[in-house]
């Protein structure tokens, strides 16, 4: 099988959500002498592209999106040591602290988010629901991240997205952190007013935002 | 049926997982797994089912997903397990009719059956949608209370107290939500129905103890009316849902259990979403003891339920309880149309027509995905109504081709809905008279087409 067979080959695979299959696919490439960073570019990434598109077209659903995450992350826990090897620098885009605002019990939307983000490069540290303020701050400074991103369903738990920035106004260290907000009771206008740094309303397009906020 | 205490004992002495462990190595395996064991497949081309041996195997799915997969307690990450016995007594012992409102306005919702064309629906309109404003809050509820043909109503929220955002969980939220409550009745009072049944309680209570708070008698809400009580998306059941299940249990009012699974979440697509809709009627009975359910079924991403496969999973699960239990249930449409709109009036006729027939009761919707304050206006309820009645004239055969029709009305613009008015922009608020000629047109073609399509609306 040529290189390019290889690399279709891959991506196919991880849009069938066939895990043997991609690690097979990977293992080859690597024989046949190929670069990781082309097997995850080439191969890895249009998969999940497709897998993307499909969820945005009703074809493939969330479970479907996190079977192809961890199949995703599974081929790279064989390339990026590999990278790294050839004195490579690891893929990341950056980190990404994660969580539903306090008061606020929904998840599935940040669950897709952390997904995306995680396909796209980021490390991202999901603090989960009902995420207190501070707890968003201490994870931020603990991990260096580069962006807070925090989902709100209930209009009534909006406040705390507002608070968060404040809280980083007031010890100083707002400059440090790029705050990205999203969910169903969140709109342009809000992100305008309390000044968040970027505002999606789809899963994808936060995944887009995040990487143009770390460009 | 399971008494409410060995309920509770559940949530605290099932097997312990992670909940991602639950999603991911349980409830969606399973839900895949009991789909293709009964079958459960949705011809793309359809919104009206019309095959009764796919009703069964809903059914079956249902009880089997319950039975292998049960719901999930976050506050003790355990499994809440029921066996399919426990499920079964639950289907055959679910209550048929619900008693809401007082005095002159006090009536018994009764469970539908399939094609019961010869039934009048309960007609339930109304939304729990914000208002900025008291004053427009009091001339919606007021206008919604005088359409003359209704039976009870869902009442919107205040967004802010003397101005200020009321914060999830605060005292300023519990304020708010007994200030909903009060103003509400006021409305309703005003409306000349002062017995009139409130279904939607409490729409300003994020928690249990706001909404526990609220139902006081003092403030106005009676047993009587009708207060909710919700799982969480996916199978999620969660202490302040039981600590109410608890209280209005304990104090004899009606339950309504509600619930909104999400399409293209862990339930999938729409078979997924029709086997977890049917679950959430079964286990309303089961774990709230719901005697009414609000069945709300939701795209995740677009945020309404006026998709195609929604509409079938939607009318699907109106077609298992109608088989199996008749619940009294109404169901919540989210519409991307804005108020006023031929789009919002067009998902109307859709929703009605996939869910009357199909055994459900009629309910008006949330127009623009129900973040629009401000945007319940009455003349779309009635109109709304009106569209249910004559849906519950139709055979779900006869209803096919029409939600077809209509549905193509809208198709185009899913992904980009039309905008719609605000209150004031329709009403004086001084006369409470219809003061916007567009308005007024849009409504007339609409009717007009769909009358001469063949459904048969008739002013009330």
């Amino acid at each position: 099988m040529n290189n390019k067979n290889i690399l279709n080959a891959l991506s196919q695979a991880l849009v069938d959500l066939n895990q043997d299959a991609v690690l097979k696919q990977v293992q080859e490439g690597l024989e046949a002498g190929m670069k990781p960073l082309e097997l995850i570019e080439e191969g890895l990434l249009p998969g999940m592209n497709t897998v993307g598109d499909e969820f945005e077209q009703d074809i493939k659903f969330l479970p479907e999106m996190m079977s192809a995450a961890m199949i995703f992350q599974e081929a790279m826990a064989i390339l990026q040591p590999k990278i790294l090897e050839a004195g490579g620098k690891s893929r990341n885009l950056g980190t990404v602290v994660l969580g539903t605002v306090k008061g606020d019990m929904h998840s599935i939307g940040k669950d897709i988010v952390k997904i995306l983000l995680e396909t796209a490069g980021f490390t991202v540290h999901d603090l989960g629901i009902d995420v207190n303020t501070f707890s968003f701050i201490e994870k931020a400074e603990e991990v260096s991240a580069d962006i807070i991103a925090m989902s709100a369903l209930l209009t009534t738990t909006l406040v705390n997205q507002r608070d968060l920035i404040e809280a980083l106004e007031g010890q100083g260290t707002r400059d440090q952190f790029k705050i990205m907000v999203g969910g169903g009771a969140v709109t342009q206008a809000w992100s305008d007013e309390i000044k968040a740094d970027a505002y999606t309303d789809t899963a994808f397009s936060a995944a887009k935002a995040a990487q143009k906020l770390v460009a | 049926m399971l008494d409410l205490l060995e309920v509770f004992e559940r949530a605290d002495t099932g097997p312990l997982m992670k909940d991602m462990d639950y999603y991911m190595k349980r409830l969606v395996p399973k839900l895949q797994e009991v789909i293709s064991r009964r079958q459960v497949k949705w011809d793309r081309s359809t919104i009206v089912n019309t095959d009764d041996d796919l009703i069964d195997r809903v059914f079956d799915a249902s009880v089997d997903l319950i039975a292998e997969a049960g719901a999930y307690c976050p506050d003790t990450n355990r499994v809440m397990e029921f066996s399919r016995d426990e499920v079964l007594r639950a289907v055959e012992q679910a209550p048929k009719t619900a008693c809401f409102g007082e005095g002159r306005e006090a009536k018994t919702m009764a469970g539908r059956k399939l094609d019961d064309v010869d039934n009048v629906p309960w007609v339930h309109v109304g939304g729990g949608i914000y208002t900025t404003d008291e004053k427009i809050y009091l001339e919606i509820v007021e206008g919604l209370a005088s359409i003359d043909i209704v039976d009870s109503v869902s009442v919107p929220s205040l967004l802010h107290l003397r101005g200020k955002d009321a914060r999830v969980r605060s005292p300023q939220e519990l304020l708010a939500a007994i200030k909903t409550v009060i103003l509400a009745r006021e409305a309703i009072r005003r409306s000349g129905r002062a017995g009139l049944p409130i279904i939607n309680g409490i729409s300003a209570a994020s928690n249990s103890v706001s909404m526990i708070a609220a139902a006081a008698p003092q403030f106005g809400l009676r047993p009587s009316d009708g207060f909710l009580i919700d799982f969480l998306a996916e199978m999620i059941v969660n202490y302040e849902a039981l600590q109410k299940a608890a209280y209005f249990n304990s104090i004899s009012a009606n339950v309504g259990s509600t619930s909104t699974p999400l399409f293209g979440g862990y339930g999938g697509g729409a078979e997924g979403n029709a086997v977890l809709a049917t679950c959430y009627i079964i286990m309303g009975c089961l774990i709230y003891r719901g005697n009414y359910h609000y069945n709300a079924p939701l795209h995740q991403n677009l945020r309404m339920s006026s998709t195609k496969p929604l509409l079938w999973a939607i009318g699907m699960s109106n077609q298992v309880n109608a088989k199996f239990m008749q619940r009294p249930m109404v169901n919540l449409p989210y519409l991307g149309g804005g108020a006023g709109t031929s789009m919002f009036h067009h998902e109307m006729a859709a929703y009605m027509l996939s869910v009357v027939p199909a055994g459900g009761q009629i309910f008006s919707g949330h127009p623009a995905k129900a973040v629009d304050p401000d945007s319940l206006l009455p003349a779309d309820h009635r109109f709304h109504a009106e569209m249910g009645l004559a849906a519950a004239q139709l055979t779900r055969s006869q209803a096919e081709p029409l939600a077809q029709a209509f549905f193509s009305e809208y198709e185009d613009s899913i992904k980009d809905p039309t905008p719609g008015y605000h209150y004031s922009q329709v009403y004086d608020l001084n006369t409470k008279k219809i003061i916007n000629e567009e308005y007024l047109k849009t409504q007339d073609q609409v009717r007009e087409n769909i009358i001469k399509a063949g459904f048969e609306v008739k002013v009330s």
